[in-house]
């Protein structure tokens, strides 16, 4: 009798308000960094189109691809984002919802994305493809080790405890956890992991157009692509929520926090912008080198200073 | 319905078959921030799998024709071909050479011609945006 | 060394081979030579005048056919241009390609576009011409003739 209202949830929450969410983010994004470049942007219902002009393309399948991996791959990476917002948006909407231990399943299933597209990578059969797919295999291992180090913080200062609900309510009373010296630098360190993790410059290293054409997705064409980039562009609204849940107290719908709660997720998307259109690209081992050693380091310290109590 | 869709997000891929690259360098100053290409939607595709329109230069020779046609048929359709620049059209004062057997229109079908030597990248955002309201009219 | 010098050391040198010198301008000199010395006054110039080869260039005149080795010394700023005339009809000569490797590829270009044979070549492929081109048909000579029926030369209009 509940799966009908768990089916609405993912339906409604994790993919409708996720998609619609993430595509105008995406918009934001693309008009900013017009409008940075002195130029005039996109309309507002491009990425829409977007969308929906590679639906009715044909979707073509190189001749030495793995057919299975390569149609699943993409169908995959949307089913975890669908999941991981669903799960997101419940909790942040009902936080009695949530239970122990779901903070660890969020953690493990955002890796999923960044699987299915070093999946469609390597299945495709093309040498460019390998070449982006291993870059963001090279680029996970970076980024994963200081992100869960630095989502530690908001465990440890919420009081050991790993479910999101009770994250949100001890925010709720005791202020953001961002609001502490601790919590701050994790937040410098989330939203650098968060950079890398949507693939964007300086870390966008996999897609990398003019060294490697595409990277990864060199081969898709047609609804796959489609597919993939509904996916990057919900996860640049599931990022930003999770990093809002965790730091900055989630999205509150009483009165005024709600305001507040929008203008914080278009900060985030707006800091994203700004960083991608004042860096230049990094070289994988830079990047690896950046990640396991300035990053690493400022998150230990963020949990040694969180356990003192600061 | 989806040809709609395509003309309101086409995604521009440049080839290049033997050119002088005069109408190459034009080409890429038409993607520059000065003429802003992205109010229009179109958007720098790096694989030729996520093309909708080939702008393509160059008088084709002989080497590249088998290539060309091979690119041809790794555009998902439907797709548009602009040729730019007078050696595309006709293959223009190159047309007695002895390399350049047939005109980019013998070989695989062209939607919309922009001449000149090189076109300026005015004209190519001009001959771009006749043929999507071409298009546009006839659907 | 001045732009004299080298003229005079060229002239002393190779006095039984030159057949003229061309003082074309201040920057370019024209020497004629008869085509069995061309090895030895082109690796004259490449190692002891310091210069460097900078390109070859083949013409087709309807009496004779030409090659001209352009050498540029460049701190004096001066282009040897060595002529050689060829006999039309069988159009050879010794190839520079063993002496240095700069001449490699432009004799295979002229080879294949002009039909001068290099005797000695290394390694005499097609380099510029598609896989479809017919062996013997050399399209930059005066006399070549469209080979290909499927050719489209008129405008359509």
């Amino acid at each position: 009798m509940i799966y009908p209202l768990y089916l609405l949830y993912l339906i409604v929450y994790g993919f409708i308000l996720t998609a619609a969410l993430g595509l105008l983010a995406s918009w934001v994004d693309r008009k900013v960094t017009a409008r940075v470049q002195y130029r005039v942007g996109p309309p507002v219902l491009q990425p829409f189109i977007d969308i929906a002009k590679l639906l009715g393309k044909e979707t073509l399948i190189p001749a030495g691809a793995s057919r299975l991996p390569f149609l699943a791959a993409p169908v995959v990476g949307l089913a975890g984002v669908i999941l991981v917002s669903t799960l997101l948006w419940v909790n942040d909407i009902y936080p009695e919802k949530s239970f122990l231990g779901d903070l660890i399943v969020v953690l493990y299933l955002l890796i999923i994305p960044s699987l299915t597209i070093i999946l469609g990578g390597f299945a495709s059969g093309n040498p460019l493809a390998s070449l982006g797919a291993s870059r963001e295999m090279k680029l996970v291992l970076a980024y994963e080790l200081p992100f869960v180090l630095a989502v530690l913080v908001p465990v440890i200062k919420s009081g050991f405890s790993i479910s999101i609900g009770e994250i949100l309510s001890f925010q709720a009373e005791n202020g953001a956890t961002a609001l502490s010296l601790a919590g701050f630098l994790a937040l410098i360190v989330v939203i650098m992991c968060m950079q890398a993790k949507l693939a964007l410059v300086p870390f966008d290293i996999p897609e990398a157009e003019t060294e490697i054409i595409g990277g990864p997705l060199i081969e898709y064409s047609g609804a796959a692509l489609a597919v993939y980039r509904l996916m990057k562009n919900m996860l640049l609204c599931t990022l930003p929520f999770f990093v809002m849940i965790l730091f900055m107290g989630g999205l509150r719908f009483d009165g005024i926090h709600l305001l507040y709660g929008v203008l914080k997720f278009i900060g985030l998307v707006a800091l994203i912008t700004v960083v991608r259109n004042t860096n230049p690209r990094l070289r994988i081992d830079q990047a690896v080198r950046f990640f396991w050693g300035p990053m690493t380091l400022l998150a230990v310290i963020a949990v040694e200073l969180a356990l003192l109590g600061w | 319905m989806k040809l709609n869709a395509l003309l309101r997000s086409p995604w521009v891929f440049h080839l290049s078959t033997g050119s002088c690259n005069n109408c190459d360098i034009e080409v890429l100053d038409c993607l520059t921030p000065r003429f802003d290409i992205e109010r229009f939607g179109m958007l720098l595709a790096g694989s030729i799998k996520h093309a909708d329109v080939l702008l393509i230069t160059g008088s084709c020779n002989r080497q590249s024709v088998e290539r060309l046609k091979r690119l041809y048929e790794q555009v998902p359709k439907p797709c548009l071909v602009a040729a730019i620049g007078e050696c595309a059209l006709s293959r223009g004062m190159f047309i007695h050479s002895y390399n350049c057997p047939e005109p980019l229109d013998k070989i695989i079908p062209v939607d919309v011609y922009i001449p000149g030597c090189p076109p300026k990248p005015e004209a190519i955002i001009a001959g771009v945006v006749k043929l999507i309201e071409r298009v546009k009219a006839k659907t | 060394m001045t732009r004299e010098g080298v003229l005079n050391d060229i002239r002393e040198r190779f006095q039984s081979d030159i057949i003229e010198v061309l003082d074309k301008s201040d920057k370019r000199v024209y020497i004629e030579i008869k085509p069995e010395a061309i090895v030895k006054i082109a690796t004259h110039i490449f190692r002891n005048l310091g210069a460097r080869f900078n390109i070859a260039s083949g013409v087709d005149v309807r009496s004779h056919m030409e090659i001209l080795y352009h050498f540029t010394i460049d701190e004096i700023g001066l282009v040897v241009s060595v002529r050689v005339k060829l006999d039309r009809s069988r159009p050879e000569i010794d190839s520079l390609a063993p002496s240095f490797e700069a001449a490699n590829w432009i004799e295979r270009e002229m080879h294949e576009l002009l039909g001068i044979e290099f005797k000695g070549h290394p390694d005499m492929r097609r380099l510029l011409l598609s896989d479809e081109w017919p062996e013997g048909v050399y399209p930059l000579r005066q006399d070549y003739v469209e080979w290909d029926e499927k050719a489209i030369r008129d405008r359509g209009v």
